[in-house]
C-alpha cells in the first residue's frame, strides 16, 4: 500500500519506468545464453547415452534418430504458441528475462501471474501503474526463486520416487508395466477435461483437435503414411486454432 | 543380445542420465538465481531483502505446492532420466510429453517399455532443441521486430485456446499409442468425476486435480485389469534377480 512518488521521473530506479534500460543488461543476456547452453549440453549427453543404451537393447540408431526427429517436428506447433506469448511478454520483462523464464520451467501464464502477485506486494501492477525498475527487479527475483523451487523439488523428489519405483518393479513387475501408460492417459484425460467447462469455444477447440488427430492417424495407418504421425499434432493444433478463431469472433 | 547385456545397457543409461541430469539441473538452478542476483548486486535499485522475501512468499503461496505435486505426478510417466529433462525446460503437458507420445506412436512402442523410454528421451531432446533454437531466433533476435508486426488478435486467440487445441489431439494420440482400452475408459471416467463432481464438492483440492486424476486412473487400471494377461516381456521385468 504505497503511494507512488511521481515528482521525479528521472533516473531513480524507484520511480523510473524505463524497464528496458535494466532488462537488456548484458549480465542478464549472459545468464540467458548460459541457461540455453546448459540445456543443449544436457540434450547432447542424453542423446549419446540413449544411443549407447540402444545398442544394448537392440534398438537401432535409425529408430532413435527417428524418435528425435519426431519429437522435434511434434514440438513445432506447441512452440509457435509459446513463441507468440513470449513475444507478447517482451514489453514487460525485456528479452533476456523472457528467455530465462519462458526457456525454463514455468509458462507464460505462471510467470505473468507470479509477476502480478510480486508487483502487488509493492503496491504496483504489472506493466501498469508503478511498474518501475525497482518493482521489475523484485518481481523478476521472485519469479526466478519460484521457478527454482520446481528444480529443487525435482532434485529432491526424483531419487526418492526412483527408489519407490525400483522397489515396486521388484515386488510387482506387472504393476510397472501398467502404471506409465495409465498415468499418461490419466494426466491427459484430466488436463483436457479441465478445459471443457471454461467456455463453448474451449469445447470446440478440444473436439476439433481430437477429430483432426483421429482422422489423420486413421489415414496414416490406412495408407502407411508414417510421416503424417509426426506432423499430425502440428496440423491438428493449427486446424483447431483456426476454427476457434472463427468460433470466438462469430459467437 | 542377451537379457544381461540389455540390463547392463539400461543400468548404464540410468546412471549417466541421473548424474548428468542432476548436474545440469543444478547448473541451471544456480544461473537462474544468479541472473536477478547480478542485477541486485551490480545495480543500485535500493531493494531490501524484506521486499524480496515478501514478494517471493506471496508467489510461493500460489505456486510452491506445484513444485512438489508436479514432480510426483509426472514421475510415473517420464521416469528418472526424463524428470531432469522435463522439469528443466517445462512445457511438460503442452510440448514435451506430446512430443514423446508422437515418437512412441511413430515407432509403435509403448510407454513404460525400454524402447518406449529411449524413444521418449530422444523425442524430448528433439523438442528441447526446437525449444531452445526457436526461442533464441524468434524471441532473442527477431522478438522486438515480431512484436511490432504480429496482430494482437492472433496472440490473444493463441493465448486463449492453445491448450485445448493441443490437448484434444494429444489425448487421441496417447490413447492410440498406449493401447490400454480399459485404462483409457477409466482415465476419462476419473477425469469427468474429478472435474464435475469432486472439485465442485471440495474446491480446496483444485491444486491437486491432475495428481488426483492420475492416481485414480492408476489404481482403477490396476484393480480392474485383465488378470490373465502376463506382463509384457518388453518391459524387461527382472526375472528372479
Amino acid at each position: 500500500m504505497r503511494i507512488q512518488d511521481r515528482k521525479d521521473p528521472g533516473m531513480d530506479p524507484a520511480t523510473s519506468t524505463d524497464i528496458w534500460a535494466v532488462a537488456q543488461s548484458p549480465l542478464l543476456w549472459i545468464c540467458a545464453l548460459l541457461v540455453f547452453a546448459v540445456i543443449g549440453v544436457q540434450s547432447w549427453i542424453y542423446v549419446r547415452a540413449a544411443k549407447r543404451a540402444g545398442e544394448g537393447i537392440g534398438m537401432s540408431t535409425e529408430d532413435l534418430s527417428r524418435a528425435f526427429r519426431s519429437g522435434a517436428v511434434a514440438s513445432i506447433g506447441p512452440s509457435l504458441a509459446v513463441l507468440l506469448v513470449a513475444i507478447a511478454l517482451l514489453t514487460l520483462f525485456g528479452t533476456p528475462a523472457v528467455l530465462i523464464r519462458i526457456g525454463l520451467i514455468g509458462s507464460a501464464a505462471t510467470e505473468t501471474a507470479s509477476a502480478t502477485v510480486a508487483a502487488g506486494t509493492m503496491g504496483a501492477s504489472l506493466g501498469g501503474e508503478g511498474w518501475t525498475q525497482q518493482v521489475f527487479v523484485v518481481a523478476f527475483t521472485a519469479m526466478c526463486i519460484s521457478g527454482g523451487a520446481w528444480l529443487v523439488g525435482t532434485l529432491i523428489l526424483t531419487p526418492i520416487l526412483k527408489r519407490g519405483g525400483s522397489t515396486l518393479q521388484k515386488v510387482n513387475p506387472a504393476a510397472m508395466a501398467l502404471i506409465p501408460g495409465a498415468a499418461l492417459l490419466g494426466a491427459f484425460a484430466i488436463l483436457t477435461m479441465n478445459e471443457l467447462p471454461k467456455s463453448g469455444v474451449h469445447v470446440v477447440a478440444v473436439l476439433v483437435s481430437a477429430a483432426a488427430m483421429a482422422v489423420m492417424l486413421f489415414i496414416a495407418e490406412r495408407f502407411k503414411a508414417n510421416w503424417l504421425k509426426e506432423w499430425a499434432l502440428g496440423i491438428a493444433i493449427m486446424v483447431a486454432l483456426a476454427v476457434s478463431y472463427f468460433a470466438h469472433n462469430g459467437a | 543380445m542377451t537379457a544381461r547385456t540389455a540390463d547392463t545397457a539400461m543400468a548404464a543409461f540410468e546412471h549417466t542420465t541421473a548424474r548428468w541430469g542432476r548436474l545440469t539441473m543444478i547448473a541451471v538452478l544456480v544461473i537462474s538465481i544468479a541472473a536477478p542476483a547480478s542485477l541486485i548486486i551490480f545495480g543500485d535499485f535500493g531493494i531490501t531483502v524484506n521486499q524480496i522475501v515478501t514478494a517471493y512468499l506471496a508467489v510461493a503461496a500460489v505456486y510452491l505446492v506445484f513444485a512438489v505435486v508436479e514432480p510426483v505426478t509426472y514421475f510415473p510417466i517420464v521416469g528418472q532420466a526424463g524428470m531432469y529433462q522435463v522439469f528443466l525446460i517445462g512445457n511438460i503437458a503442452n510440448k514435451l510429453l506430446p512430443a514423446a507420445i508422437v515418437a512412441q506412436n511413430r515407432l509403435n512402442v509403448k510407454p513404460g517399455t525400454r524402447q518406449g523410454d529411449l524413444a521418449a528421451v530422444m523425442a524430448i531432446c528433439g523438442a528441447a532443441m526446437v525449444h531452445v533454437t526457436s526461442l533464441l531466433v524468434f524471441v532473442g533476435f527477431f522478438g522486438t521486430w515480431l512484436l511490432s508486426i504480429v496482430p494482437a488478435e492472433i496472440t490473444e486467440i493463441a493465448q486463449l485456446y492453445i491448450l485445448p487445441a493441443i490437448l484434444g489431439a494429444v489425448v487421441v494420440q496417447a490413447a492410440v499409442t498406449v493401447k490400454q482400452i480399459r485404462s483409457t475408459v477409466i482415465a476419462v471416467a476419473a477425469a469427468a468425476f474429478v472435474i464435475y463432481v469432486l472439485l465442485r464438492v471440495a474446491p480446496v483440492l483444485e491444486n491437486f486435480y491432475v495428481a488426483i486424476g492420475v492416481l485414480i486412473t492408476i489404481l482403477g487400471s490396476w484393480f480392474l485389469r485383465k488378470k490373465t494377461v502376463t506382463p509384457d516381456p518388453e518391459t524387461g521385468a527382472p526375472q528372479g534377480g
